[in-house]
């Protein structure tokens, strides 16, 4: 069965993981907001070493680190705030996110606790990364290479669509392509012209 | 067997640092360093200012803890050694940055965002290096990728490994072309703003990260523990010195670009070399 | 002394170096000297050394200087002795410093420079979420990106007289977006130097320093060759331009001991857009003759 020690680790893992979590909202910084969720996340992947899941547990940590590294660095870039010198709140919709919270946590509770997840202890010797390696290229394949370059193409092209080096000149100049013939009107759309869907004024940052 | 383990890492450690310090000659530095007095800036951080060196060397410890020092013999014998090699690689990322946000000043804060936007590209070539060493061990485990090197080491079967993990290195422990955190051009960047323990403890931790990623690179590349005559933990510590002289030599020695150039220099050539040496060796390991 | 005081003792002497006007190639010089360090930073610092006489407007800079030196500190004024002598006492002042020697007191109360206690709704000198000087530092607030089209957070600051990385001195209000400068304004112009801070050994080893390659400053500056790798490949080609001639040429000139002259030029749109790194090494790269009359220009402005 499983051993008490195991049992203690995993609650104080547990524990920390929400604890953290908590502290996102609660500091007022959106650095330490950033790092705090980062701590939470390594928590979570601590749990997953204890579940014989050492790749997963392991790679959640790297993943999470460089993401929140990434995060804190936009945080510095964009946020007039990001050390929390000054008091932020940073919930919006109070109650419809205590209700959401609520019944997520009521429904996920529910789930695990109704359904019966299976009990057999992985075998100490098994060769668990080689096993999830034949899982993720063999009958998983599709899924996991589809979502890899689907995710490639979107950094791809959000990079391209947020650079200022546009394809025919700068574009916040509004870049024209040159014309068909030499010296002829450019061809394509013209910006400006059609205002799309709606205009969406910025509203410079909020706490 | 796990006491004597925790015992070797922590004198090579300890050794190692005393061995990097000497090749900067930096020990009268170091010591007249530790007697001068702290400094405070106005309303720091005040836990990640003082806690930024000692996860520092938390993570040059976690990461010697992988090493194998004997054949078979790793204080954490994980299948997925690498990962946490990476894991901490990213943290190391993470501490840096905490180190110059803390003290709520500008060149420091320069310092550790200019770092964290050349260190986390230079993770990239960095796993790809060491999964192109797992590719003939069949194994992410640091110990089976010793044991594939009985034949021939991966620094001949491989040979741009290594070069590419130095540059990695370097920009682990902050020397040199890679030493955005700590630059003269910002005034020292995220040291700035320390004197006396806090300094000289942030340089020690970098020392002490020397000894572990020299002593990853030794066992990746140049068989680890392997070799004929002498005992394991022998052979690992004499490659990696040779290493650690190699890496210090190269932080002195090598200039320093802009970080734009650096960047691209990163993404142009050192990322596509780090795919082709990635491809070339599955090639070779099919 | 104790056993311990002898080892550090015997380190090299970490000096901050606060440059008057035509003492500049002198101190250089000396700094350069095995035995001697110059501190990149004051808090790197045990020794202040005040070069040459200062003019009066740099005294309440020189005083805010000299309490960021941690303590123990000592303060050495070289007004016209010989490199020899200065080294003695500098070397002397240390090792009193490391036996426990004497120290100086703050020059200037420790008081914030913007007063924020009790200002605001919280009392910490801020208002709402994002405005406001809290705990003394005014807010940064986002103002457009001159690259990218981004509404990036803007940081002011005045550089001041001493800064390691400029020229002695001179005083820059810069406006940064990141490590970006977007504006850069010369409020003072660094102090006249003679001819001699134009010899190519003594900027070829400015450069040298701001690329990390402490030992092969000295070297130069020693008469030798620099013993490095990689020098003139770790400057970007066409980094400040002037006249035909980039960063590249310029330090390559240098390098080879030829001196090197610039045509006039306009210092903050050299400035302007360019990230802190190559701000630097351009402002490194203008022989100090050009670069202050390029500053007295602007300031004048």
């Amino acid at each position: 069965m499983t051993d008490p020690v195991t049992d203690l680790v995993l609650l104080l893992l547990t524990g920390f993981a929400v604890w953290t979590g908590w502290r996102v909202f609660r500091v007022d910084s959106m650095v330490r907001a950033s790092f705090s969720l980062m701590l939470s996340f390594i928590a979570v992947g601590a749990i997953g070493l204890l579940l014989s899941a050492p790749y997963i547990g392991i790679a959640t940590v790297f993943m999470m680190a460089v993401e929140m590294m990434v995060m804190a660095i936009f945080m510095v870039m964009f946020m007039m705030n990001p050390a929390g010198l000054n008091p932020m709140m940073m919930v919006h919709q109070h109650g419809v996110s205590i209700a959401a919270g609520l019944a997520a946590f009521l429904g996920l509770g529910a789930a695990i606790l109704l359904s019966a997840p299976p009990s057999d202890p992985v075998p100490p010797q098994a060769p668990v990364v080689a096993q999830l390696g034949h899982e993720l290229l063999g009958p998983s394949m599709l899924i996991f290479e589809t979502a890899g370059v689907t995710l490639l193409a979107t950094m791809v092209g959000a990079v391209i669509l947020s650079s200022r080096q546009g394809r025919h000149g700068a574009a916040d100049e509004g870049s024209r392509p040159p014309g068909l013939t030499a010296g002829g009107a450019p061809a394509g759309r013209t910006p400006g012209e059609e205002g799309g869907p709606g205009h969406h004024h910025h509203h410079g940052g909020h706490g | 067997m796990t006491g004597l383990l925790v015992l070797a890492v922590l004198a090579t450690l300890l050794a190692g640092t005393c061995f990097a310090v000497l090749l900067d000659r930096a020990q009268p530095a170091l010591v007249a360093e530790f007697f001068r007095s702290r400094v405070e800036t106005e309303a720091p951080d005040r836990l990640n200012r003082d806690l930024a060196p000692a996860w520092y060397l938390a993570l040059a410890a976690i990461g010697l803890s992988v090493v194998p020092f004997a054949p078979g013999l790793a204080l954490i014998d994980s299948p997925a050694g690498i990962v946490i090699w990476g894991s901490c690689e990213a943290l190391i990322v993470v501490t840096v940055f905490l180190h110059g946000w803390a003290p709520n000043a500008p060149f420091p804060l320069i310092g550790a965002y200019r770092y964290a936007a050349l260190a986390l590209p230079v993770m990239l070539p960095s796993m790809f290096v060491l999964i192109a060493a797992a590719l003939p061990a069949q194994s992410l485990s640091l110990i089976a990728i010793v044991d594939s090197q009985r034949e021939i080491w991966n620094v001949i079967r491989q040979p741009l490994g290594l070069p590419l993990f130095l540059v990695v290195a370097l920009a682990l422990t902050l020397r040199g072309p890679m030493d955005y955190a700590d630059g003269a051009d910002i005034a020292t960047g995220t040291s700035a703003e320390e004197s006396g323990a806090a300094r000289a403890t942030w340089y020690l931790a970098r020392a002490a990260m020397l000894v572990s990623v020299s002593a990853l690179a030794a066992t990746v590349f140049l068989g680890g523990p392997l070799g004929p005559l002498l005992p394991g933990p022998v052979w690992l510590w004499l490659k990696t010195a040779a290493l650690m002289a190699l890496t210090a030599w190269l932080g002195h020695h090598v200039a320093r670009p802009p970080p734009g150039r650096m960047l691209t220099l990163l993404w142009i050539a050192l990322l596509p070399l780090s795919f082709l040496h990635l491809a070339i060796s599955g090639v070779l390991a099919l | 002394m104790t056993r311990l005081a002898r080892i550090a003792a015997s380190a090299p002497v970490p000096v901050f170096a606060a440059i008057g006007p035509g003492r500049q190639a002198e101190t250089e010089r000396l700094l350069a000297r095995p035995g001697l360090r110059r501190a990149d930073t004051a808090r790197d610092a045990a020794i202040l050394l005040v070069a040459g006489d200062l003019p009066e407007a740099a005294a309440p800079a020189l005083a805010r200087l000299h309490d960021q030196l941690p303590r123990p500190r000592v303060t050495l004024r070289w007004q016209g002795e010989g490199a020899d002598e200065t080294e003695t006492a500098l070397t002397g002042a240390w090792r009193e410093l490391c036996a426990g020697g004497p120290d100086e007191e703050d020059r200037l109360p420790d008081a914030p420079t913007n007063a924020w206690r009790g200002v605001g709704p919280h009392g910490q000198g801020g208002e709402g979420m994002m405005g406001g000087t809290p705990y003394g530092r005014p807010m940064a607030m986002t103002g457009a990106d001159i690259r990218d089209g981004l509404q990036l957070d803007r940081y002011s600051a005045t550089l001041g007289p001493f800064a390691p990385m400029l020229p002695p001195g001179m005083v820059l209000d810069l406006t940064l977006q990141g490590d970006v400068i977007c504006e850069a304004a010369v409020a003072e112009p660094p102090f006249a130097q003679p001819a001699e801070a134009d010899a190519p050994a003594l900027c070829a080893a400015r450069l040298l320093r701001l690329l990390g390659l402490e030992k092969a400053a000295r070297r130069v500056i020693g008469g030798r060759r620099p013993g490095a790798l990689w020098i003139t490949g770790a400057v970007p080609p066409g980094l400040g331009r002037i006249g035909g001639a980039d960063l590249r040429a310029r330090l390559a000139a240098w390098l080879a001991d030829r001196p090197v002259t610039v045509p006039a030029f306009d210092l903050p749109a050299l400035l302007a857009g360019a990230e802190w790194c190559e701000a630097m090494l351009i402002l490194a790269s203008l022989p100090p003759s050009e670069l202050i009359r390029a500053a007295r220009r602007d300031a004048a402005a």
